[in-house]
This record gives structure tokens, C-alpha cells and sequence, in this order.
């Protein structure tokens, strides 16, 4: 019956999700001379002018980039060699300053059971335990003139872990984009989460271990748009994208086996999806309120070579995003089946999170989550886990938070997974 | 007849001239800031007169990100219209008790909201979906005020004669007030140094 409720809701929701490198780029601040709250709710998260700001790549809706610009450009040609064109090159420009920002992270750490990711042995649990730095990274995004954008990082963490990725995108329209470059549905707010603890949906992994939403599709191609509903506000958003999957850190494919992943949502009320301010005069306004409601839904497929075995697997989820006043509460489910040599898994993730705007600078946040990573195999009970938290903005752009992890399980519990974590942030 | 109306035009330059006073101009030179533009010079209350507000409302533009104009004087009792000539969506509210800490909610493009001040007032006007923005409404008992150049350099045209107690208002500087007389026939000059 569970099941029955779950499929349905999601041929409900056939929808799916855009890859978002980005969590918040402060070089977009000093180019518009704005507040980061104008595009976030709490960085990375964004509000809904950030999301319509996105969804017309990376610049203001309605054609008004170039006067809401206000540090100068460096022009790559005048405007009239479109004329010219075929005998001169497009002209376009770029940032008149580096478009480059920084973002750092520091943790403190108090609970049972903690280890150090960065070493292969298990050591002894360590009471408190302070993490500072954990990561930081040089992020850049920006656009070269009326129809291409990019966005990319580059992250350290720890002495011995980097990564980077980046996209650059073509963009016809706001209902059009084509991206290249590191691609992926990242349909949860993964990579716009306010807390220190990942998703649960993102962390499930295929049979073998070779793969988990969080690191997307690798390297490859979408197609992705965003659109104004019927009336005034909401709107739609879709993307279609192929790429290598996820290999052993280099960006050459594994396999000849493709990833193929699609997400599409559909907002009703609130700011529309690609901007403008028709009809949304009201009551109040503050930067982190957009009453509305989206559903979406989102699948990937792909393979995952080890040795020489295949894992198969299928992902398919729905999503609620829903916007009260200074309410916001995401729901998300997720199912993954997974082929590995021929032994089939089916699995289930799912979580549900509040959010409260107490005050601007001081946001409330709670999260259930629940995983079941072989629903066929009652030996083992799904884990689950509580993650209430307290968000600070001390400044814009310096943010700290208080969270929880309190297992609910029983072997959660048993193994004392329960911890508490201090995070700062700061970005510039 | 003809007397008449000889008698009618004497009373009337009588009456001009009864009336006139000067223009109080000067220069203020700021101390602690790049410089001395959008300070307000204003003259203070006259006991036992008030003055009409004027019938048509004055515009305060919320144009790229910015309030246009950045200080904003007013008598007591005018109406302010607030447009947003952006794509994005405006506020406009103020924290500050004297105008009862409204809060105008948002409007798209090419719309206006308005507020009365009916109270003298020094507020604060912000816009809560961007928080870079701002802007000062001074709401004063007397129409004689005006705003100083980028320089520094003010006149209040038209001031009738008479001593008055001359004030200086800077979002971040300070000068302490001063009595003016406005001469029956001339200007008046009155510099200021604005310190914090």
C-alpha cells in the first residue's frame, strides 16, 4: 500500500532536476552592488529572486542586467560588430574585475564516535574534536556577454582532498539553456543546504558503492530552461542531461555506458521562475518569503563499472518545496534500484525538513530522514535520524550554525552516531 | 477711479515689500566625510504659524538598486510617493517611530505607494528584499529648507524676515544649531562645520 501511495506520487510529480555547482558567489555581489540576501534566503539557499536570477544565467530577469550592472565591464567588441558578423568575431565582455570569491568552513565537533575522514583506521572516539578548517574554496561565475555563463569551484578539504568542477553554458533563453561541463540532477537541495550534515537521499549508494546522487552525472551535456506559469508568478523548470557518471576523479569515462538524467518542476503562486513583477504586489515582502508551492520529480540512470562487473541503477523521486509567510518545508522521496551482477536492491530514501524565520539573521531548522536501503531485506531495520538547528547570520555573509544528529534507529544508536556540530562560514 | 487704483497699487508694493525678506545661503565644509552633499538646512519651527502642505505629492524613485533621491525634506503633512521603476520587486519601510514604523509591502514596476508624514520626522526609509538600499525623509514644520550640493553649497530662497533658529541635519555628522536674521531687504549668509 506504502508503495502503492509512493509510485503514485511519483507519476504525480514526472519531473526533473537541475546540477547546481553553486552555493553562493560573492564576485555576483560586487558586480550588482548588492546584498547577498537578495539572491539567498540564508547562503547557499537560495530566495526566489536568486532562483529566477539562475534560471535567466546568472543575470537580472527582464533584460536588465546591463543597468543593474554596476561595475563596468570589459568590452570584447562594441555592440555594433553583431552587424559585422560573419566578418568579426561576436562581441561580448567580461568582468572588469576578477569574478573570483572565497568561502571557508570551520567545524567543531562534540559526540560519541567521531573519526577522522581523511584516515583509512579507526581510531578511538574523541570527545570534542575541532575541525578548523574543513574546506575552503575559490568559487567563479559570471557571463561573457548576452548569451553565455559559467559558473565553476575549486575546493580543498582537509590537506589531501580537491575537487573541481565547472559548467559553461549557452544561453538562448531563459526557457533554453545547453551546459557543458560538470552536470547532474541535484534535485535535493544538496548543494544549498544550510546544514553540516549531508542528505540522506544524496548519500545512498548504488550495490557496489560506485555511486551516490552527490556527485552527479561527471562530466557531460544538458539542456535546461525554467518558464513563467499561467497568470502571474510560479512557472516551470526542466533539464535533460547526459554525462560519463561518476569515475575515479579524472573526467574520462570508465565505460562506454552513459549517465541520463532529467528533472522537471512545476511552481504554483510566488515569484516566477524566471522573474518580473507582474502581479506580485502584496501585503509585506522580505527576501525570505515566496508563498508558493513546487512539486517536482526527477529520475537518473546509469552504470557504474567495477572490475569487470556492471551496477545498473535507477533513480527516481518527487519533491515538495512549499513557502509560508516565513515557513518553508521541503519533502523528498527518492527510490533507487540497483543491478549489480545480477542481484537486484531496491531501495528508499526520504526526508522532510522545516525551516522559520525567526528573525532575518536567525532561522530555525529541523529534519527527519529516513533510509531503507534494501526494502526487500526485513533483517535490517532502515536507518533514521533527527537533525534539528539553528542558524546564524551573524553578517550577510558570515553565517554560524548549531546542529544536532540524533540517530533514531536502534543501530544508529548502538554504534553512538549521535553528534553535535558547530559550523562557520564566511564568504567574500 | 484713477486714484483708485493709484491707492490700490501703492498698498500692494507696500504689502510686497512689508513681505520680503532674503535667501539665507552659505557653505558647509564636513569634517569626517568625503563631503557636505545631501545635508539638510531647515529652519526650525515658527512659533504660532503652521503652513499648508503642498496639494501635489513628491516622488521618491527606487530606480537600480538605489533611492533617487537619497534625502528626501518634506513639510510635515506631504504625501510621498515611492516608485519602483525596477524589474525586481521593491519595499519600502521604516523602522522609526515618528512614522509609526510602516511597512508599504511590495509593488512590481511602474507602480507607486505612498505614505504621509504627518509628524516631524527624521526616518529612515529601507527596502527589506534589498538590504543595500536607503534613504532619509526629514519631515519639517517650516517650508524653508533645502539640500546641499555635492560642495556643500545651499540657499533657502524666499525666507521672510525675521530671526529663526537655523538647524543642520547629515545622516552622519552634527552641527550645532544656529539663530539666522533674515534682514527685510538681502541675503544672509551662514556657513557651517558638520563633525561627528
Amino acid at each position: 500500500m506504502k508503495r502503492g501511495i509512493f509510485t503514485a506520487l511519483i507519476m504525480i510529480v514526472f519531473f526533473f532536476a537541475s546540477y547546481s555547482i553553486s552555493t553562493a558567489i560573492p564576485s555576483f555581489a560586487r558586480k550588482y552592488k548588492t546584498s547577498c540576501v537578495t539572491c539567498h534566503y540564508a547562503y547557499p539557499k537560495l530566495n526566489a529572486f536568486g532562483k529566477a536570477f539562475k534560471n535567466n544565467g546568472y543575470r537580472y530577469p527582464q533584460g536588465q542586467d546591463p543597468e543593474m550592472t554596476k561595475e563596468e565591464p570589459v568590452k570584447l567588441g562594441v555592440e555594433s560588430y553583431k552587424r559585422v558578423w560573419p566578418d568579426a568575431i561576436w562581441p561580448s565582455d567580461i568582468a572588469g574585475n576578477l569574478p573570483f570569491s572565497a568561502h571557508a568552513i570551520g567545524r567543531i565537533h562534540y559526540g560519541g564516535n567521531f573519526d577522522d575522514p581523511t584516515t583509512a583506521t579507526v581510531e578511538e572516539d574523541k570527545l570534542l574534536t575541532f575541525e578548523i578548517p574543513h574546506e575552503f574554496e575559490i568559487l567563479f561565475g559570471g557571463t561573457f556577454g548576452d548569451n553565455i555563463s559559467y559558473i565553476g569551484e575549486m575546493e580543498w578539504e582537509h590537506e589531501s582532498e580537491f575537487a573541481y568542477e565547472f559548467a559553461v553554458q549557452y544561453d538562448f533563453e531563459p526557457e533554453l539553456h545547453m551546459k557543458f561541463g560538470s552536470v547532474g540532477i541535484h534535485a535535493s537541495p544538496e548543494h544549498l543546504r544550510m546544514t553540516r550534515e549531508h542528505y540522506n537521499v544524496v548519500e545512498l549508494q548504488s550495490q557496489s558503492g560506485k555511486f551516490r546522487l552527490r556527485e552527479g552525472a561527471g562530466a557531460g551535456v544538458e539542456i535546461w530552461g525554467a518558464g513563467n506559469g499561467f497568470g502571474d508568478g510560479g512557472g516551470f523548470t526542466y533539464a535533460l542531461g547526459i554525462g560519463n557518471g561518476q569515475n575515479d576523479g579524472d573526467n574520462f569515462d570508465l565505460n562506454n555506458e552513459k549517465d541520463i538524467y532529467g528533472r522537471a518542476t512545476l511552481k504554483f503562486g510566488g515569484l516566477s521562475e524566471i522573474g518580473g513583477t507582474v502581479g506580485q504586489e502584496g501585503a509585506n515582502s522580505a527576501f525570505y518569503e515566496d508563498n508558493s508551492l513546487r512539486v517536482g520529480g526527477f529520475f537518473h540512470k546509469g552504470t557504474a563499472l567495477v572490475d569487470t562487473l556492471n551496477d545498473k541503477y535507477t533513480i527516481m523521486g518527487g519533491d515538495i518545496d512549499w513557502w509560508f509567510d516565513r515557513l518553508n518545508v521541503v519533502v523528498m522521496v527518492m527510490t533507487m534500484n540497483s543491478d549489480f551482477g545480477g542481484k537486484e536492491r531496491k531501495s528508499l530514501a526520504y526526508f522532510a525538513e522545516g525551516n522559520y524565520v525567526v528573525y532575518p539573521w536567525l532561522i530555525t531548522h529541523a529534519r527527519y530522514e529516513v533510509t531503507d536501503k534494501d526494502t526487500d531485506d526485513d533483517t535490517k531495520d532502515p536507518t533514521s535520524s533527527l537533525i534539528p538547528a539553528i542558524i546564524f547570520m551573524v553578517r550577510a555573509n558570515v553565517k554560524c550554525s548549531i546542529e544536532y544528529l540524533v540517530p533514531l534507529d536502534k543501530a544508529s544508536k548502538d554504534a553512538n552516531k549521535g553528534r553535535f556540530t558547530f559550523q562557520f562560514n564566511f564568504a567574500f | 477711479m484713477k486714484n483708485y487704483i493709484i491707492i490700490i497699487l501703492l498698498l500692494s508694493c507696500f504689502v510686497r515689500f512689508a513681505a520680503f525678506g532674503g535667501d539665507i545661503v552659505g557653505k558647509i565644509k564636513a569634517k569626517g566625510a568625503p563631503n557636505a552633499g545631501n545635508t539638510v538646512i531647515y529652519i526650525d519651527k515658527i512659533e504660532g504659524k503652521t503652513f499648508k502642505p503642498p496639494a501635489k505629492a513628491l516622488l521618491m524613485d527606487q530606480k537600480d538598486l538605489t533611492f533617487y533621491p537619497h534625502v528626501l525634506p518634506v513639510l510635515v503633512g506631504t504625501k510621498v510617493e515611492f516608485l519602483n521603476s525596477d524589474n525586481v520587486l521593491h519595499n519600502v519601510f521604516s523602522p522609526d517611530e515618528c512614522t509609526g514604523k510602516f511597512n508599504l509591502g511590495s509593488w512590481p514596476k511602474g507602480q507607486k505607494r505612498n505614505f504621509t508624514f504627518n509628524k516631524p520626522c527624521v526616518a529612515v526609509m529601507l527596502c527589506n528584499v534589498h538590504p543595500e538600499m536607503e534613504a532619509w525623509v526629514l519631515a519639517v514644520e517650516t517650508p524653508y529648507y533645502t539640500v546641499t550640493d555635492k560642495n556643500g553649497n545651499y540657499t533657502i530662497n524666499d525666507v521672510p524676515a525675521g530671526t529663526y533658529t537655523l538647524r543642520v541635519w547629515n545622516e552622519k555628522l552634527k552641527a550645532d544649531n544656529v539663530k539666522v536674521t533674515v534682514p527685510d531687504k538681502g541675503n544672509v549668509t551662514q556657513d557651517f562645520l558638520i563633525k561627528k
